[in-house]
């Protein structure tokens, strides 16, 4: 095997060439633009561009989305530090001391932190991938049916409890998502479930579609049935990132790194939860506590560089188990299927070279979002003021063209509709959309892997629990689940606090 | 993570369904739960092909059901103990519902009827123009017609983007 450093230098070769770097550098301008306008999200943005990525290599293909991805959370920042709104639910911690320093004519100077900070980020995020996805993917090679069922459902527990504030509406989301994966011929006897009869639904529920219809449908209804947002204009001085602002807060920027990263790497939190432990840690520890909300430095660049670091953390348990660490990893992993690509432990043994390729892609893409920090702040301006009722039309346009695209049947608009008017419904009664999405996502590997694990024991269901991996899977799931019981989680938290 | 979460913006701890509303979703659900659980149950078992019937199709989507039954009864009892038997039906404040049905309609008709029976372009002109139109119509007489056209043109230039960018640039098929 070729040793690291080799695979690194031939993963940037790989990205770099063939003018590589131009796809880098309007994906990431279309990241930065869609996370900045309130309504469009980094999900919705993964899932649009993965249409335009049909007809381009898997190298290339990945290398644009991972620059939308990384592109469009470091632009939830620009909205929410002008307008008090966050792009992405991934820049809302940002508001609360971005908007303030905007308000006090530091725009600029906030928009610096938030570079600096996001650059970081990534960059830490990503030395961490570099770092451990090789040998953790070497370690889920381990892995057997028994093991990557359990992992499959605590992605479901976990996600379920931590991102949306009601577990028990995001177990019965997560597990909403993982029915509807069953929809369509399943894999042992090619029985078509729940199809009656239609071949269309015989052929399953497209995951794509889906997800544009439940991040982009559902977006565009909840955008137009809302108040309308209301632009306050903010001087901007100037928007270079200071030194200053750096090594006074290193403490911040590391610890946030790597909370931001942890939090990635666990399945579907997403960029959202980093951002919130971020800044709460960073308050925490803080010695200027009584600044937070008001327009604190340290609480900005904690909530940055938490949300961005988060992004490579998400993308680990991608390539290493093929469970996505949020909702737009999530879409990232559905792209590289469908371009050939086979995101999980084998991916060690078969292309352990991809890993390396997707290290250099964050990092090119870390840089041109730099780049753009520091040159697109007026333009973008002028984007965040185009009004709702003339963008939202044309991001139901690429929705629709985005759910036909991958199979050109009408049918996936179909879904995509019905998707988006669900998913409408289950946000306004307040079900958390990122379970939903990873049982969607898992449903597949748990169908698969409970199936064969029974069959494998002859029906015994022992292994589950006595193999020493499944063991531990089994005990972190449980954990999970309980933790989101409010005496069990006060109990343990009173322990703690008990000598 | 307290901290996180008392301060987090997060949909289900800003604003949280009303237990009847919560009442109502968990009798839907348990119902789905149900009729997952029959459903699955009527598949068949493929017993004569794995000499075991645990490779059964029903298997797996029957336990997500059990699933979503018992935890829409937890969701439909707490709704109970916070008084979801008791209130009485309240009005969402959430939103317009108009605006929110004219999208929904105006987005229905354009991917379920307009496209593939209209050429795409002008399909998603229409739709872009009409909607532009529909949800600026409340801003008043003043500049209406202005605004009718700019719709118009911006929907135009959709349809001819749209075209131009994926089919032929990218190359792909459109509806």
């Amino acid at each position: 095997m070729t040793d690291p450093f080799t695979m690194l230098v031939g993963g940037f070769a790989h990205v770099l060439g063939g003018g590589a770097i131009w796809h880098a550098l309007w994906a990431v301008l279309v990241g930065i633009v869609i996370g900045a306008l309130p309504g469009l999200t980094a999900t919705m943005g993964v899932a649009l561009l993965t249409t335009l990525t049909f007809g381009m290599g898997p190298n290339v293909a990945m290398l644009v989305l991972v620059c939308v991805y990384v592109g469009a959370i470091y632009g939830g920042s620009r909205s929410a530090i002008l307008l008090n709104i966050p792009g992405t639910p991934a820049s809302a911690a940002s508001t609360l001391d971005g908007f303030p320093l905007a308000r006090q004519g530091l725009a600029g100077r906030a928009m610096g932190i938030s570079t600096s900070g996001s650059w970081l980020g990534t960059l830490f995020g990503t030395a961490i991938l570099a770092l451990f996805a090789p040998s953790f993917g070497e370690f889920a090679l381990q892995f057997g049916s028994y093991e990557m069922a359990w992992v499959a459902l605590f992605g479901i527990v976990i996600a379920g409890s931590l991102s949306g504030g009601d577990a028990l509406k995001g177990y019965i989301a997560g597990f909403l998502g993982l029915f509807v994966a069953t929809i369509g011929q399943e894999a042992n006897h090619a029985y078509a479930r729940f199809a009656y009869g239609s071949a269309d639904l015989a052929g399953g529920l497209g995951l794509l579609p889906v997800l544009v219809g439940v991040f982009g449908v559902a977006e565009v209804l909840s955008a137009m049935s809302g108040p309308a947002v209301k632009a306050v204009a903010s001087k901007i001085d100037s928007v270079i990132p200071r030194l200053a602002d750096v090594t006074q807060y290193w403490k911040t920027i590391l610890r946030s790194g790597a909370l931001g990263t942890f939090i990635g790497a666990m399945p579907g939190l997403g960029e959202d939860i980093a951002a919130w432990t971020s800044y709460a840690a960073a308050k925490r520890a803080s010695k200027e506590k009584e600044k937070f909300g008001r327009g604190s430095i340290e609480g900005l660049m904690a909530a940055e560089t938490g949300e961005s670091a988060c992004v490579p953390g998400a993308i680990i348990p991608v390539l290493t188990l093929a469970v996505p660490g949020s909702a737009p990893a999530a879409v990232l992993m559905a792209a590289m299927m469908i371009h050939g690509l086979n995101p999980g432990p084998m991916l060690a043994i078969t292309t352990p070279e991809f890993i390396y390729q997707i290290v250099a892609m964050l990092i090119v893409a870390d840089m041109v979002k730099m780049f753009y920090g520091l040159v697109l702040v007026r333009p973008l301006l002028w984007i965040l003021l185009i009004p709702r009722e003339r963008l939202m039309p044309i991001v139901f346009v690429l929705c629709t063209v985005g759910s036909f695209a991958i199979t050109s049947r009408l049918f996936d608009i179909w879904v995509m509709l019905g998707a988006g008017l669900v998913g409408f419904v289950l946000r306004q009664l307040r079900f958390p959309m990122a379970p939903l999405v990873l049982g969607i996502v898992l449903g597949d590997l748990l169908d698969k892997n409970l199936l064969r694990g029974l069959v494998l024991s002859g029906g015994d269901v022992t292994p589950f629990f006595t193999r020493p991996i499944s063991m531990g899977l089994c005990a972190l799931t449980l954990l999970a689940a309980l933790w989101s019981v409010p005496s069990f989680a006060m109990l343990f938290r009173r322990r703690r606090v008990a000598p | 993570m307290s901290e996180a979460e008392a301060e987090s913006p997060f949909e289900g701890e800003k604003a949280p369904a009303s237990p009847r509303a919560d009442l109502v979703t968990a009798a839907v659900l348990f119902a789905l739960g149900a009729a997952i659980v029959q459903q699955s149950f009527a598949m068949p078992r493929f017993v004569e092909q794995s000499g075991t019937g645990l490779t059964a199709p029903g298997i797996v989507p029957g336990f997500y059901g059990v699933v979503i039954a018992l935890l829409s009864l937890l969701l439909g009892l707490r709704a109970i103990g916070r008084g979801g038997w008791a209130a009485r039906g309240e009005a969402s404040t959430r939103g317009d519902g108009r605006r929110l049905a004219t999208a929904a309609a105006l987005g229905v008709l354009y991917a379920g009827v307009l496209v593939g029976r209209l050429p795409f372009w002008l399909a998603s002109a229409l739709f872009v123009a009409a909607f532009t139109t529909a949800f600026e119509w409340d801003q008043g007489p003043g500049g209406r017609v202005r605004r009718i056209v700019e719709a118009a043109a911006i929907g135009l230039a959709t349809g001819i983007a749209v075209m131009l960018v994926f089919e032929r640039l990218f190359l792909l098929r459109l509806p």
